[in-house]
Parts: C-alpha cells; sequence; structure tokens
C-alpha cells in the first residue's frame, strides 16, 4: 500500500511543499528531455544526427531553446477575445501538472492516493478539450478556429474509447482483486485506485497479457487523445500551420508545448499502471521500473509518429467510430461474461 | 450472502488527498502566470499595424474568423454525450460487478440491467450509423 507524503512527513505542510516541488521538477525534467528525445528519435530514424552543438549530443538544446523563447516578444493580435485567448495557456496547462500527482510511482511512494484516482485522471485529461478550444475561438484565426474544432472533435470521438477499455481493466481488478493479502491483511481491491490496479498485476499477472484488446485500443486512443501522429490533424502543419496555437508566440507557445509532453508522460504513466504492472519487476527498485516502461512506451508513440503518415479527417473518425468504439464496447461485455463464467 | 458493497482499503478517505491536487493546480497557475510575465518583462515590445495583424500565411487576413460554418460532427457530439453519460454509470458497475454472489438471485437481474443500459446506447449508436452519421463524404 503506498504510503501517501501527509503520512510519511506527518506534517501536511512539508509534505504538501514536497509533492508540489517534486512534482513540479519532475514534469520541468521531463518535457526537456522529452523534446531533446523527439528531436534525437526523429533524426535518428531519417539517418541525421539531429541536436549536436549545445552540450553532448546536444542534451542541453532544449535549455537553450527555452531561454530564448523566454526572450522572445508576447505577440498579441488584434481582435482577439482577452479572456478566453489569456486564459487558454493555463487552462491547458493546470490539469496536465495536476494529473501527474494522482500516479502510484512504486510500493511506497505516492503523492496522493486518491479512491476514484482513475475517474480524476480522466477528468484533468478533458480539461484539455476546454483549453485548445478557447485558443482556437479566441485567437480570431481561421487556421486556428479549424485546429481546435478537429480537435475537439477528435478528442470527444476518442474519449470513449479510451475510457471503456480502461473500465475492461477496473473488471478485471474487481475480479481478482476480491481477496489479496497485502502486508498481512486480506483485502479487496477497488477498481478505481490506481495502487490497487497495480497491486492486482503484482498478485495475479500484467493485465496485457489478459486484455491485449484493451491495452491496444487504449493505446490507440491515447495517440489520438495527446494529438499525436498519426492523429495529429489539429495541428497538422502542412495544411493548418500550427493550428490552434498559431497566434501563439514565446512563452505561451511553450506553455502549450510544456502541456503537451506532459499529456505524452501521463498517457504513458496511465497505461503502465493499467496494463503493464506499474512499478512491478524485479531487482531493481518500482520507481526505475515505472519510469523504464513509460519511457519505453514513449518510444513507441514516437516511432509510430515517425513511420506512419497523418490520417485524414474523415478515415481518423470513422476508424473511432466504426470500428473502436464497437470493438471497446464488446470487449467490455465479453470481459463481464467471462468473469462470472470463471466465477461460477 | 451477498456482497454488494466491495469493501474498500481505508485509503484517503478525507478530504486530505485532495488539498495537494489543488495546491498542484494552483501552482501551476502560479507557474504559468510567473513564465508570462518574466517574458513580458524581458522580451522585447514593439508594436504595429502589421505585427499586431492576425496571421493568415502573410496575406492580408479576409474577413473575421468568428463566422457562421457548418460543424460536420454536431450529431457525433450528441452522440458522445449519450456515451459520455453511459460510462459515468458503468464506473460503479465495473467496482462493484464482481463482488457479487454468482450464485445469489441478484446475480442474473443485475446483469440483465447493464445490459439492457448498453443495449439503450446501443440502439441510439446504430440510429445514428444508419443515418450516416459517422459517414464524411
Amino acid at each position: 500500500m503506498p504510503t501517501t507524503l501527509i503520512e510519511q512527513f506527518g506534517n501536511p505542510a512539508i509534505a504538501i511543499a514536497t509533492g508540489v516541488g517534486g512534482v513540479m521538477t519532475v514534469l520541468s525534467l521531463n518535457a526537456l528531455f522529452l523534446i531533446w528525445l523527439e528531436r534525437k528519435v526523429s533524426a535518428w530514424i531519417q539517418r541525421r544526427m539531429g541536436p549536436m552543438e549545445v552540450g553532448f549530443h546536444g542534451v542541453f538544446q532544449t535549455i537553450a531553446d527555452m531561454l530564448k523563447l523566454l526572450g522572445k516578444q508576447l505577440i498579441t493580435p488584434k481582435g482577439i477575445d482577452k479572456p478566453l485567448y489569456h486564459l487558454a495557456p493555463i487552462v491547458v496547462f493546470a490539469p496536465v501538472v495536476a494529473a501527474t500527482s494522482l500516479l502510484p510511482f512504486s510500493k511506497s511512494v505516492a503523492i496522493s492516493n486518491i479512491d476514484i484516482g482513475l475517474v480524476l485522471i480522466f477528468v484533468f485529461g478533458g480539461f484539455a478539450v476546454v483549453g485548445i478550444f478557447m485558443a482556437g475561438w479566441g485567437s480570431n484565426n481561421k487556421y486556428a478556429l479549424l485546429g481546435a474544432m478537429r480537435s475537439v472533435a477528435q478528442n470527444i470521438s476518442y474519449e470513449i474509447p479510451l475510457i471503456l477499455s480502461a473500465l475492461a481493466v477496473v473488471l478485471m481488478v474487481s475480479a481478482v482483486g476480491r481477496e489479496v493479502p497485502i502486508d498481512g491483511e486480506i483485502v479487496a481491491l477497488n477498481g478505481l485506485n490506481l495502487a490497487h490496479i497495480t497491486m492486482a498485476q503484482v498478485h495475479w499477472t500484467w493485465f496485457i497479457l489478459v486484455q491485449p484488446v484493451a491495452a491496444l485500443i487504449y493505446f490507440i486512443s491515447v495517440l489520438a487523445e495527446t494529438n499525436r501522429a498519426p492523429f495529429d490533424i489539429p495541428e497538422a502543419e502542412s495544411e493548418l500551420v500550427a493550428g490552434f496555437h498559431t497566434e501563439y508566440s514565446g512563452m505561451r507557445f511553450a506553455l502549450f508545448f510544456f502541456a503537451e509532453f506532459s499529456n505524452m508522460f501521463i498517457g504513458a504513466m496511465v497505461a503502465t499502471v493499467l496494463f503493464l504492472g506499474g512499478w512491478e519487476g524485479p531487482i531493481l527498485p518500482g520507481p526505475v521500473w515505472f519510469f523504464l516502461k513509460t519511457y519505453a512506451l514513449i518510444f513507441i508513440m514516437m516511432w509510430v509518429r515517425w513511420t506512419y503518415p497523418r490520417l485524414r479527417f474523415d478515415q481518423l473518425m470513422t476508424f473511432c467510430w466504426a470500428i473502436l468504439i464497437p470493438l471497446s464496447i464488446l470487449n467490455l461485455l465479453v470481459t463481464a461474461l467471462v468473469i462470472k463464467v470463471v466465477q461460477s | 450472502m451477498t456482497h454488494l458493497a466491495p469493501q474498500l482499503l481505508a485509503a484517503d478517505i478525507g478530504l486530505a488527498a485532495y488539498i495537494t491536487v489543488m495546491m498542484l493546480i494552483s501552482m501551476a497557475v502560479a507557474f504559468a502566470v510567473a513564465n508570462i510575465v518574466l517574458s513580458l518583462i524581458i522580451g522585447p515590445r514593439r508594436t504595429g499595424q502589421v505585427k499586431a495583424m492576425t496571421y493568415e500565411s502573410g496575406m492580408e487576413p479576409v474577413g473575421t474568423a468568428r463566422k457562421r460554418f457548418n460543424v460536420r460532427f454536431y450529431i457525433i457530439a450528441m452522440t458522445f454525450l449519450l456515451f459520455d453519460v453511459e460510462v459515468i454509470f458503468l464506473y460503479p458497475w465495473a467496482v462493484t460487478y464482481a463482488n457479487i454472489d454468482p450464485s445469489s438471485a441478484y446475480q442474473p437481474v443485475f446483469l440483465g440491467r447493464v445490459l439492457f443500459f448498453m443495449l439503450t446506447t446501443v440502439v441510439a449508436y446504430l440510429y445514428g450509423y444508419r443515418k450516416g452519421v459517422f459517414r464524411f463524404d
């Protein structure tokens, strides 16, 4: 059972300060690292070298870029809807940070252990749509508006298979976790608590082995939810310039970018918890395994991006509504029936 | 014996766990605002007719972006609402489902109700499908 920081420190003020500082540090370092990794991976796939100048193999390139962005002018175009335009980067950015605090990094480390953690993660994920549409509508730019419209259509469509495939895992957790011995006592696991989901897999087996269809649907939906290629039509640069953030420059643009890479990180971390056994692994300590699995998933996401061409809008929507959603409903029903057959 | 409610582990039932999340949200807002303010202070502040112009690939912007245009996914958004409400009711079902004793009389009733509930959504989905909501051509 992960003890939360408040239990470990005793003093809530120190615990909260540690948690807040820790999350912000992890997210900042992660964003810096992922931007560098994305450039390196794309370079390797295209037989280039990528950034090489700043530091060893360009590891400090992103820091240099960030400093450059800080010194750029924040251009505010005319005709914008002021409250929407200025609030949008914050609305996109803040929920991402909050969602990170919900994940159990190891058996003994969790910033907050909430019984409905899975629901809260999806709630925070849903906020991105609002922020993106605020940016698109507030910019008074046709590219931005089109990008935002596409983004809303895509995000709400792919949210359904995302949640339905996660629900199959919730079913499995309550089915295999009716009596699990943890620290000497027998407890029933709660399928919506992310730490319990991991413990069900420690107790039994990784859910990717028993729920491969759900895992695949979940991974595809995460690609679409984070607007990654081949589902990146909201910011398709060859047709929409930059999509919803066309009119944002300097630090405001950096916030959108920060949120995008952190979203990838969260999507991969939740997939790790749901299907890859979270912190479980031999020899190495829990957090190491957790982040190894997370970054392996992120690498696959990058690999997919630089391998497949972008889907057309109609292909994207048809794929979701005609294939993924019926398949995930079917998967949920089959899981429910199999559980009952095995139980009786 | 029927187990209708799952026995939950004594995790953070109080609001203490949410304080961290709320703090993080306010911290994130502060971080974002601080970055923008810092950038406003450091960065140059040049203005002008052309600099403030809406970007339209270097051309003079034609009209405004706040025009009415056909949102093709209007009914898709409605269908999404339907599915979203369904999912909210499926969360508690997924948590309690496996805890119901398979030999109890509750079992088939409970399963039947959920199947009927999901069937209503499937009917709506099929209606939308036959109407061509999910076809873009």
